[in-house]
């Protein structure tokens, strides 16, 4: 368990003086083991033998022993080894620098193990310290549901620093909710909860903390980063602190903190409550993603129950169709030509439904679509095949620019023919019998045209942005009220969906012009791939 | 004593009546199976001249049901579909069915593609087309040659691979997937690409107007069709 209280450690006296003794006995043991053999040694031996006492003793113990075992060791030095022996007078001064040399290099020696032993007990505290929020993290971020991993998260944050209460607060767009509230009582209850919630917002969308004090004062700051030893703030009136929680500098949440007798946190507390409050701001995030997720399987049943809807209406609509068709066949074939509008009328309610069932489909982004290169003028020969039924002798003037390169597009073929039958259809309905539809595919730089040009009325000016709005008919006479009014719009959002493009001009001396932009392809582009 | 029989397994009794009631004359008999095993069973026994099935029926999917139908029998096989994905109708033709109407199809047009199948069956069996005669075009694959008005059309080397496989199926919608199998073979990688530039050029040298095509027919997302005469 980290240690977050300030206390003293509370040892026993005699753990305390054991070293001291223990090193005191080994000086007086080493000192006197070379009395005795003091006639064989000579200076640089005691020299040695005392630095490995001091060594020893502040490797073990620290520096405060290392240079009392020095300074004794430097007066036995003295006292037993230099002559005149028993007396502190040194005869030959070149001892002097001897024994200076020593207390220097015990000094010096003690003080680096010192600072290596403070650095290393340094060092396992933070990889203690590290340890345990890693575990935190990990048990936390594990918890069964992201909801709870917030609650343990904030109870832990809540009972480490003391407080009387911590709450997580999500902030998406616009809006701060809270997740969870572990205070003692919850802010929604206090009596200036709204004032607070005010204040949480600001500090989830201005990212900076917010605190506020005893006096009801409100106060931004940035959480100090962990340099000083002191704790702060020095003198605190803080009773709660907002502070924003953020991923990848975006503010996910806001982690708010109270405690009546002041917050005031040590550079301990305040590296504890960063790195919580990056967990907490991983949990608000995994409970955002858990409900994201949670709306897209939503989502994908919802589109998967709309197909369903979509192939079920269309075969339980086309039973019918296929029967009341058949039947007025039959009618027709038995001589009454009144049949023939049954016909026609359900020709035209099947074509609604499959218009319906299209735009469904195309808004829901179900469509697939499946661009490879195809042939301009086998397009065109198909949409002229699938409209000699509806164009009633009409006239449709092709114009292809024939001849090499080929006319060669990177489309989805199937789209691509119904937009343009579409549009063929959209231009035969809206221009007088007498006139003929152009048709004109060209190559434009890197795109291939398909124009199809009609003399009808054009579109007036105000209802050009609306016109491929599905359902949506210009202001002018409807020459045919039969259509769906989403031939248009089928036609511009098949076109989106491959990343093509259909815009509308008007055309000289009257009438549309609607044309379908494709990526070109070229032949020898063709070939290579 | 008709001449001929034609099986209906559709689930829909409607559907059913409007079948029998468009093909059902002095010369034809009409069978019919609400479901796929009945249909099948009915294929195997009264052996049909020509089947009509439904591609939504409860039991099996119409698309089983045609491969079923295919390992012991190569009657004409026309599909009836409300669904129009072409992924659907490619899937069908593969599994062997002959030619697809998506609901709600004409009477006229059923009873056009019923003939034309069973005629294409008693004229050429099993072994395929070997001529075709349309709009004064004439393909004889026997010899082989291609004219048109009587004078000989120069074809390449592929674009004779592909009439070959076009005529030899005359009437029958070959998918893309068929049709490059046949002309390059598994191994060739852009033939789908190449398949469309050729199917242009022949139709430059065999179509009276190559935008309007009447001979080679494209079925758009599946694939392409010689019209039988």
């Amino acid at each position: 368990m980290i240690r977050l209280e300030n206390g003293t450690r509370t040892e026993s006296m005699d753990r305390r003086y054991m070293p001291w003794i223990l090193w005191l006995l080994v000086l007086t043991a080493v000192t006197a083991g070379m009395v005795a053999l003091r006639s064989t040694l000579i200076e640089a031996h005691v020299a040695l033998a005392y630095l490995l006492v001091v060594l020893g003793g502040s490797s073990r113990h620290g520096g405060k022993i290392g240079i009392a075992l020095a300074a004794l060791a430097f007066l036995c030095f003295d006292w037993f080894f230099l002559p005149p022996f028993n007396t502190l007078t040194v005869a030959k001064p070149v001892d002097w620098i001897v024994l200076v040399a020593f207390l220097l290099t015990s000094v010096v020696a003690a003080q680096v193990f010192e600072k290596a032993r403070s650095e290393a007990s340094t060092a396992r505290e933070r990889v203690r310290e590290l340890d345990h929020l890693a575990s935190l993290g990990a048990e936390t971020l594990n918890a069964g549901r992201a909801e709870d991993a917030l609650v343990a998260i904030s109870m832990v944050i809540r009972s480490a620093l003391s407080l009387d209460g911590c709450a997580i607060y999500s902030a998406e767009n616009e809006a701060v909710d809270v997740m969870c509230d572990v205070s003692e009582t919850p802010s929604s209850d206090s009596p200036d909860s709204d004032q607070w919630h005010a204040h949480i917002e600001t500090a989830a969308h201005s990212n900076a903390a917010v605190a506020l004090g005893i006096n009801g004062a409100v106060e931004r700051f940035t959480i100090p980063a962990p340099a000083s030893d002191a704790p702060w703030p020095a003198a605190s009136d803080f009773v709660r602190l907002a502070i924003p929680l953020a991923i990848r500098e975006r503010t996910v949440g806001v982690l708010t903190i109270e405690r009546r007798a002041g917050i005031r946190l040590s550079p301990d507390q305040w590296r504890f409550l960063a790195a919580l409050s990056y967990y907490a701001a991983l949990g608000v995030e995994r409970v955002r993603l858990v409900a994201t997720a949670q709306s897209a399987d939503a989502l994908r049943e919802a589109s998967r129950l709309k197909d369903a809807v979509i192939a079920s209406v269309s075969h339980d609509l086309r039973t019918p169709l296929t029967t009341i068709k058949a039947l007025a066949a039959e009618i027709v074939a038995d001589g009454d030509d009144r049949a023939l509008t049954i016909e026609e009328e359900t020709d035209r309610l099947n074509s609604m439904v499959a218009d319906m069932l299209d735009i469904g489909r195309i808004n829901s982004g179900t469509v697939s679509v499946n661009p490879e290169p195809n042939e301009a003028e086998d397009l065109v020969g198909a949409a002229l095949q699938r409209i000699q039924g509806r164009s009633k002798g009409r006239a449709i003037r092709v114009s292809l620019e024939s001849g090499e390169p080929l006319l060669i597009g990177r489309f989805d073929y199937t789209h691509t023919l119904r937009a343009l039958v579409n549009l063929l259809e959209n231009a035969l309905k809206y221009s007088p019998d007498s006139e003929p539809v152009d048709l004109c595919v060209r190559r434009e730089d890197a795109w291939l045209v398909f124009s199809v040009l009609d003399r009808g009325d054009g579109i007036a000016p105000a209802d050009r942005a609306r016109i491929f709005e599905p359902f949506y008919r210009g202001r002018g006479p409807s020459p045919d009220a039969g259509g769906s009014g989403l031939g248009l719009s089928i036609a511009h959002a098949l076109a989106k969906a491959q990343g093509c493009s259909l815009v509308y001009e008007p055309r000289d001396r009257g009438g549309s012009v609607f044309s379908l932009r494709v990526p070109a392809v070229d032949l020898e582009e063709l070939s290579r791939s | 004593m008709p001449d001929r029989t034609v099986l209906v397994i559709d689930d829909e009794p409607q559907i059913r009546r409007v079948v029998r009631n468009a093909l059902s004359d002095d010369s034809t008999q009409v069978l019919e199976a609400s479901a796929a095993a009945e249909g099948i069973d009915l294929v195997a026994s009264r052996r049909p001249d020509l089947v009509v099935l439904d591609l939504g029926l409860p039991d099996v999917p119409g698309i089983d049901a045609c491969r079923d139908i295919r390992r012991f029998s190569a009657v004409p096989i026309i599909v009836l579909s409300a669904r129009h994905s072409d992924s659907d109708k490619v899937a069908l033709l593969d599994a062997g069915a002959d030619d697809y109407m998506t609901k709600p199809f004409s009477t006229r047009e059923l009873q056009a593609r019923v003939r034309a199948h069973l005629r294409r069956v008693a004229e050429v069996g099993a072994s395929g087309t070997t001529t075709v005669e349309k709009d004064g075009i004439t393909i004889d694959l026997l010899k082989p040659s291609l004219t048109r008005d009587g004078v000989p059309v120069h074809l390449t080397r592929t674009e004779w691979d592909l009439v070959r496989v076009l005529a030899k199926h005359a009437g029958r919608t070959l998918t893309h997937q068929q049709i490059f199998k046949a002309v390059w073979g598994n191994s060739y990688r852009d033939a789908q690409q190449n398949l469309r530039v050729h199917i242009r050029s022949l139709r430059r040298k065999i179509e009276p107007d190559p935008v309007r095509p009447t001979l080679i027919v494209t079925e758009p997302g599946v694939g392409y069709r010689l019209e039988y005469p």
